[in-house]
């Protein structure tokens, strides 16, 4: 199984390397420049000025030793300054990355709360009504997009309750009850939408867990439901539900910019939409390749997880 | 099978029977929620347009909030005009001359000039120079590494000097020829040309006063913003917050009411809403009258001030240097062939202007009707056809429109004027949606072809913006590339010209040249509206200068009765 994780993280190395290349090709390609984007509407930054900036920017150098530059400073842990702000990336990440976490975390807690109950209900009693309204649900998750459910979510808790969470982020270790408030209405949004892929999948492998062999014997031997399907049948039917999460997961840290907007959450999300905007490279290009780093740690961690599930499974 | 081995089977539905469960089921709900919205149809309420001031003494004390789409890029003033950035930086810092606030003003068009950080201003007879004589005993907010020292004409003159060194604000000072400094409190500045209208755009909110200890210790002023003003920055959470404290050393003594002013990054307009339904926000800009009704169906005591903008900030403008729009007749037919009136009625809910780019309150008393604007304004499909075959495009042409959406309806007023110019024009518009970046770094450089959908900044309030600065075929912010003599002529001699009446003059001559000739043409814009919790008291917004945006100096006059 070593040999099979270091084989695995040797290829991540390629692709690492070509993300790096098409994120820092693309944000060249793009029109504008930071510099362009602060000043803003002023309109009077002569091109004398514009120069002396680019070039204590670096912004100056041929793209290959700018793109050199970037990689030893990825690689030496020291991913620089945003060019809009002058903060060190570091410590943008260091304030984005908890809050995406925490957001991510939740909400997945909160889909496979909702989700593997209903698939498993739905597969369980097929045809019936509960299975028709899990179903619905599934589908309704799948549809409905997140602007649209946070924008009601709040709207109506609003007028409602008179009651949204506050709005200014509180980290969990500064006021934990504050930090949840925050948390648990977006986490609920988004959770909603994860748990649509996750029951269907849910519901279409434990049904077709429950047509095998083992299961029938189960039931032959006297076996309670509850026993036969739990136990027996739905932890073999979990593999792809996994592999739905562990993909879900790596959507979430990086597609979570709608929900942080709605919720006013200072996340990943929004730190990386604005860098697009305003064409900061280096944090634009340090976000996309934390995150394809984070996909690439995903999907091993998904894979070496089929064999505890499934303990026929072997890596060679 | 496994139904069977369950349990009791469950009542089996089949999908027909569900589908038309579901269907009745929701139809009943539509009925309902319609008749619910039935139920609390109004008529529209008018709202004023001003709010006088309270004659009640004001109280000390509280937190006012406010949930802002703004988040500012940096905040260091001399690189950004952000209005993420002076939405509170001109509460940290003081100008020289300020405008009235709201307590003082006799209304929304009062644009008296009074002292800030200056107690008085003299010209020389030739307008060249002029002499700033400076409030006394005047301190810095006492945080390291100002510790509350005395504000003197030096800092003055080394503010002034690094703004026109470099950075956002440079066309402002890069006018100053030469700054003197004869004693402690006084600062005398001379011009490289005359301008009558020079304390007004120090006045304007983005030349604020920084202290040179932080620009010296760091470099930039991106850490670090210090001010005389009656706010201190006590806290900036990119994307989160903004927290203002009280300076209990501000040289207004007994102002700001508030002890703290609270700026909370929002940025989707849904979470503002709920904000101040629920409270967590005092102040809130609505653009619609239908938004306004929304919310005071949750708040009916909400106090709404109806806005009345006295510009419109976009218009389309034209790569008039080439043909085919350096023809006049091109640009007077486009703008005959496109129907303003719809847009206003339809986009801004008849709560918009029809769209003039300097403040009309410069010129004359009341807003300007679309008659007001003369023959080329007008919605004449019929005689734009006739006048555009006249100038050799009988069968239209082909352009391209650039854009970079500022607010929801643009984009529907971009196609709206596509439209009107290729049924009324056979003019064939190839309409291109740009990010911000992409778009204003196009649209600054001037050197594109065709039309773009243009803009003038928000932040000014003076008239020599509105008008030398913007229109001047020499101004570096002559975006719309008007290239006019009259309209130079007319500029430049407008910054010579001391006297009020004669200046509201020249300003209409300005403006009646610019309409004529259709030099930018302007498109309708909402006039929105400013609502305030019930105990907010003396917040209105006046022209040019809203309180929640360019104008939040006004906020150090704002207090709770509560």
């Amino acid at each position: 199984m070593y040999k099979y994780v270091i084989r695995r993280l040797m290829l991540a190395v390629p692709v690492l390397v070509l993300s790096s290349l098409i994120v820092f090709g693309l944000m060249r390609v793009m029109p504008g420049d930071a510099l362009t984007a602060l000043m803003g509407e002023s309109g009077n930054i002569g091109e004398r000025e514009l120069a002396k900036i680019r070039k204590d920017l670096r912004l100056d150098l041929p793209y290959h030793e700018q793109y050199l530059l970037w990689i030893w400073q990825m690689v030496s842990l020291h991913p620089g300054d945003s060019i809009f702000t002058g903060e060190p990336i570091a410590v943008s990440l260091g304030k984005a990355i908890p809050v995406t976490l925490e957001l991510a975390a939740l909400a997945m807690v909160l889909g496979l709360v909702i989700a593997v109950p209903i698939g498993v209900l739905s597969a369980t009693r097929q045809d019936t009504a509960s299975d028709y309204v899990g179903r619905v649900v599934a589908v309704s998750g799948l549809s409905l997009p997140d602007f649209w459910l946070g924008t009601l979510v709040i709207t109506f808790a609003a007028i409602w309750f008179h009651w949204i969470p506050a709005i200014g982020y509180v980290s969990f270790w500064e006021s934990p009850l504050r930090n949840l408030q925050q948390f648990l209405l977006p986490a609920a949004v988004l959770g909603f939408r994860l748990s649509a892929a996750t029951m269907r999948m849910t519901r279409s492998t434990v049904l077709e867990v429950l047509r095998e062999d083992y299961v029938r014997t189960a039931w032959a031997k006297g076996l309670e439901g509850r026993i036969v399907v739990y136990k027996h049948a739905l932890k073999n039917a979990l593999i792809p539900v996994v592999t739905i999460v562990g993909g879900q997961l790596g959507v979430l840290l990086a597609g979570t910019v709608v929900v942080e907007t709605i919720f006013a959450l200072p996340g990943m999300g929004r730190l990386t939409v604005e860098a697009i905007l305003f064409r900061d490279y280096p944090v634009v290009q340090t976000n996309v390749m934390l995150v394809a780093g984070t996909l690439v740690s995903l999907n091993l961690l998904v894979d070496l997880t089929y064999a505890w599930l499934d303990p026929r499974i072997r890596y060679r | 099978m496994h139904d069977d081995l369950l349990g009791p089977l469950p009542s089996r539905l089949d999908r027909r029977q569900f589908l038309t469960r579901a269907g009745w089921t929701g139809l009943g709900a539509g009925a309902l929620v319609a008749g619910a919205r039935r139920a609390h149809a109004q008529p529209r309420v008018a709202y004023p347009d001003w709010i006088a001031a309270s004659s009640n003494p004001p109280k000390r004390g509280g937190v006012l909030t406010r949930a802002s789409s703004w988040d500012p890029p940096v905040i260091d003033p001399r690189l950004t005009q952000s209005i993420g950035l002076h939405q509170f930086a001109v509460l940290v810092g003081n100008r020289l001359v300020r405008y009235a606030f709201a307590d003082e003003a006799s209304g929304p068009t009062d644009l008296t000039l009074k002292g800030d950080l200056a107690e008085s201003w003299q010209p020389s007879p030739d307008h060249r120079v002029w002499t700033f004589k400076l409030r006394q005993g005047v301190k810095w907010q006492n945080v390291p590494p100002l510790n509350g020292r005395e504000f003197v004409a030096a800092d003055v003159k080394y503010c002034f000097e690094a703004y026109a060194k470099e950075g956002a604000q440079s066309f402002t000072f890069q006018e100053i020829e030469a700054i003197e400094t004869p004693d402690k409190y006084t600062v005398r500045i001379h011009l490289k040309t005359p301008n009558v209208l020079f304390p007004q755009n120090v006045a304007e909110p983005i030349t604020i006063l920084f202290a040179r200890e932080v620009l010296e210790q760091d470099g930039d002023l991106k850490k670090h913003l210090i001010g005389t003003g009656p706010y201190i920055l006590k806290e900036h959470t990119r994307k989160v917050k903004v927290v203002l404290a009280r300076n209990p050393d501000y040289f207004d003594k007994g102002r700001p009411y508030f002890d703290e002013y609270v700026i909370l990054s929002t940025p989707d307009a849904a979470t503002r809403m709920a904000a101040f339904r629920t409270g967590q926000s005092d102040i809130i800009w609505l653009a619609s009258p239908s938004e306004v009704e929304t919310v005071r169906k949750t708040n009916p005591n909400a106090v709404v001030q109806s806005y009345h903008n006295t510009l419109t900030p976009f218009g389309v403008a034209l790569a008039q240097d080439k043909p085919p729009f350096n023809d006049v007749r091109v640009r007077r037919a486009l703008s005959m062939a496109i129907d303003r009136q719809k847009q206003a009625d339809t986009l801004f809910e008849g709560h918009g202007i029809i769209g003039w780019g300097v403040p009309y309150i410069y010129y004359q008393d009341k807003a300007p009707t679309l008659a007001d604007l003369g023959p080329w304004w007008q919605y004449r499909p019929a005689e734009a056809k006739k006048l555009l075959a006249a100038a050799g495009h009988p069968n239209g042409f082909e352009t391209t429109l650039f854009y970079y959406e500022y607010f929801p309806q643009m984009t529907s007023q971009v196609q709206l004027v596509q439209q009107d110019l290729k049924r009324n024009l056979n003019i064939d518009v190839k309409i291109t949606k740009l990010d911000y970046t992409t778009y204003y770094g196009r649209y600054a450089e001037s050197k594109w072809d065709g039309m773009s959908w243009g803009f003038q900044s928000g932040h000014a309030v003076g008239l020599d913006e509105r008008t030398y600065q913007y229109m001047h075929s020499k101004s570096t912010k002559n975006f719309f590339r008007v290239n006019d003599p009259v309209i130079d002529q007319l500029t430049t001699k407008l910054r010579q010209t001391p006297d009020r009446a004669d200046q509201r003059a020249l300003t209409k001559k300005i403006v009646d040249r610019e309409f004529d000739q259709v030099l930018r043409m302007w498109m309708p814009y909402d006039n929105g509206f400013l609502v305030f919790q019930p105990h907010l008291r003396n917040g209105a917004a006046l022209a040019l200068r809203r309180t929640d945006g360019y104008g939040a100096s006004a906020i150090a006059r704002v207090w709770a009765d509560k």
